[in-house]
């Protein structure tokens, strides 16, 4: 059976862990330099569902700023996601992640969204909250991940194919 | 005053029931007067009260409706049915856009002149660079054997040169075609060629949208322009773009410029069925995509034949046939020419020709000649075909032909001008008369003569003062036919004819001298020559002018035995100059 495939774009402030959490996930097939030159890295991955049919997810690993200018929000476009990246030791880059939200709210508003907390293997140095993560798991799916040692990787990307296949 | 019926009479007497309402003095005075009016309505209207009480409040409703279409209508437009409201917006939706084009041309054009302008400088680049490709492709292989042979191909197939250049140089081949939908960068579908190895064709499409956006914002400078184009080596990447969907085409080597035609029909298939609903991953389409099959249409494109490509067939088939028309009339031209050479030195004497042949652009004509046959002039035999040389390789040897052995003999027995001289099947008849001395010589020695089989011998021995006078005599009637009076045009003399006329009278003056003394009585034929060109009737006439000429001119100066030729004078034909010369007449003894 052919997979459909879906469009998840990766947002999120620099250094959050966004192409360390593709990384983690696939299996690149171009290289980083990329981001510094197109501002984009695009790779695959099927994922299999119980109970549905398997869906393919072609991740957009967009360059990390805090601000999406005109380029970035051309890469947006027919998103049927975003996956919203922040580093839990850096409190600035969970504002930067909803400020981007925010901001391509305006194209996407019907994108499914989900916010990784990234480097859980630092959870001793985080600046988040764990009251402002409960807060903000009353409006959307938060994921705590750790690119470095894959914890939650693999939750989050599946989370996001089960919402999509739903 | 409450309201009354009363009687009122009209102007012209008739009398009608008409309600008179006197006005109220005060406000107080309204209500009483109110209720009555109301009374009144009630009595008059009755139930069309309740009918205009409804159609008011029906009124009201509309008009509330009114007000808030502009609030409700983008809402009613989304719920509508799309297809049906297409259809009924299409025909107003066109008048109107023709009505504002007719009221406002300018506005318009202002609005789309972002748009067109672009799609004009992209279709003319195309077209451009189509041109540039199909130009270099023939100027390097126009002037080449295998050039040559394309360029047949080309006429014999009635396919424009350039096209036929293309598909035997540009080698392709077609590795993966992919479908993208425009937005989103996804793969709708694709299709590879055997044998390639599995690629992530999301990933790839992705990119390749990605850096499509990233060139159009980076270079187009008014955000229109597209990545339609890559070249890495021999590797090249067209994108064909489509409002939904671009097809992005892999491929390897030079592509006629053909492919890309069929991948824009290709892509306006997809997007024809795309709109009449069917899915991208349609089995017809994935099939239409395959790059065996593109490759196939590109090369029945190219080969179609065109039909305002025909005339240059039709042009190049007439220059050949004309060709080969003028190479054979010329071969035969040449044959004729060939043979009337031959002829021509089949009737001069003392000459046999052992061989003709062509080479190197000249004629070489080989035979055998007599010492005593008059010399072969290259030039004259050439005739007609003055830039085709004419090449003589003749070898001595003995004719046994009368004239060459009369001609001998004359030479051998060195016979003065009073001697006749003529064989006939190898006889050789000496008459005439000589001097006593030679008769003598001649007699012993005519035998010996090569060609001479017997002698005939029949001379008069003659005294030495007359027969002095017959040889002087006869040496001038031989010589005096080589005196050409020369003229420019028809009896125009050239410069020295003069002098040569003053030698002709001073020859004829002495003759006549010697006539007397040798008892002979002598008599001069005057004969007009001419050159080649020139009709036969015009030449014939020319030639009679000039004897008269020359007969007249002699009369003038005292010679007065002076004839002109008849036309059929065989020396004169053979002279070929415009001129006049004085022979002795045959009568003469």
């Amino acid at each position: 059976m052919n997979a459909v495939a879906h469009k998840l774009c990766m947002l999120g402030d620099f250094g959050v862990g966004k192409t360390s959490l593709v990384a983690r996930f696939v299996h690149s097939t171009f290289s980083e330099k990329y981001l510094t030159t197109v501002g984009v890295k695009v790779d695959s991955k099927e994922v299999a569902l119980p109970g549905h049919a398997p869906c393919k997810l072609v991740l957009w690993d967009i360059a990390g700023r805090s601000q999406l200018d005109s380029l970035n929000m051309t890469y947006l476009r027919g998103a049927s996601a975003l996956l919203l990246v922040a580093d839990g030791t850096r409190e600035r880059s969970l504002h930067a992640a909803l400020n981007l939200l925010m901001q391509s709210r305006t194209l996407l508003p019907d994108a499914i969204v989900a916010l990784a907390v990234n480097k859980l293997d630092l959870v001793e140095q985080w600046e988040v909250a764990p009251a402002a993560i409960a807060e903000l798991r009353r409006t959307l799916p938060v994921h705590e991940t750790s690119a470095r040692t894959g914890a939650g990787v693999e939750g989050v990307f599946a989370d996001i194919a089960t919402r999509l296949a739903a | 005053m409450p309201a009354s019926l009363a009687p009122a009479e009209s102007g012209d007497g008739d009398r009608v029931d008409v309600v008179r309402l006197e006005t109220p003095c005060s406000p107080a005075d309204d209500v009483p007067h109110a209720s009555a009016f109301d009374r009144l309505k009630s009595i008059l209207f009755g139930d069309e009260r309740g009918t205009l009480a409804a159609l008011d409040a029906r009124v009201e409703k509309i008009e509330a409706a009114q007000r808030e279409l502009p609030d409700r209508l983008p809402s009613a437009i989304e719920r509508a049915q799309q297809a049906r409201m297409a259809k009924s917006l299409a025909r107003p939706v066109t008048e109107a856009l023709g009505s504002a084009v007719e009221q406002n041309r300018q506005l318009i054009v202002d609005v789309l002149f972002p748009v067109i302008g672009p799609a004009i400088r992209k279709a003319i680049a195309e077209a451009l660079r189509n041109l540039v490709a199909d130009l270099n492709g023939a100027i390097e292989s126009s002037l080449t054997p295998r050039g040559i042979r394309w360029r047949v191909e080309a006429w014999r197939s009635g396919v424009p040169y350039a096209e036929i250049v293309l598909k035997h140089t540009l080698k392709y081949g077609i590795d993966h075609v992919f479908l993208i939908e425009r937005d989103s960068g996804l793969v709708l579908d694709r299709e590879s060629a055997p044998q390639l190895p599995d690629l992530d064709a999301d990933a790839i499409a992705g990119m390749l949208t990605a850096i499509g956006e990233f060139v159009r914002d980076s270079v187009g400078r008014d955000g229109s322009g597209t990545l339609d184009a890559a070249r890495v080596g021999e590797h090249l990447l067209w994108v064909v773009q489509g409002p939904r969907a671009n097809l992005a085409c892999f491929i390897h080597g030079v592509p006629p410029a053909k492919l890309h035609a069929v991948l824009e029909q290709r892509l306006e298939a997809i997007h024809v069925a795309l709109a009449d609903g069917h899915d991208a991953a349609d089995e017809t389409v994935r099939r239409s995509l395959h790059p065996d099959v593109l490759m196939r249409d590109a090369r029945v494109a190219a080969s179609a034949p065109s039909a305002k490509s025909r005339w240059p067939a039709y042009l190049i088939a007439f220059i050949a046939v004309a060709v080969v028309a003028w190479i054979i009339a010329q071969r035969i031209r040449d044959d004729e020419w060939v043979e009337q050479v031959r002829a021509s030195l089949a009737t001069h004497a003392g000459f046999v020709t052992t061989r003709i042949e062509r080479a190197g652009g000249a004629l070489n004509v080989h035979g055998l000649l007599d010492p005593d046959a008059e010399p072969l002039d290259a030039a004259a035999l050439g005739g007609a075909r003055p830039r085709t040389p004419l090449k003589l390789d003749t070898v001595g040897y003995v004719s046994t032909e009368d004239t060459i052995v009369a001609r001998r003999a004359r030479r051998l027995l060195d016979a003065p001008a009073s001697v006749t001289i003529e064989t006939h099947d190898g006889v050789l008849a000496l008459g005439g008369r000589a001097a006593a001395a030679w008769v003598d010589g001649a007699r012993d020695r005519a035998a010996w003569v090569p060609g001479v089989r017997r002698v005939a011998f029949d001379v008069a021995r003659e005294d030495d003062a007359v027969a002095t006078a017959r040889a002087a005599l006869a040496e001038i009637a031989r010589a005096m036919p080589s005196k050409l009076v020369a003229f420019v045009r028809e009896t125009e003399p050239s410069a020295d004819s003069a002098a040569v006329l003053d030698g002709i009278v001073a020859d004829a003056q002495r003759a006549a001298a010697l006539a007397t003394t040798a008892g002979t009585p002598i008599r001069w034929i005057a004969t007009g020559t001419n050159d080649d060109p020139g009709s036969d009737a015009t030449n014939a006439r020319v030639r009679s002018a000039r004897a008269q000429w020359l007969a007249d001119a002699l009369r003038a100066r005292g010679i007065t035995n002076v004839a002109t030729a008849p036309d059929d004078d065989a020396l004169a034909r053979a002279t070929r100059q415009r001129a006049a010369f004085l022979r002795l007449s045959d009568a003469t003894p």
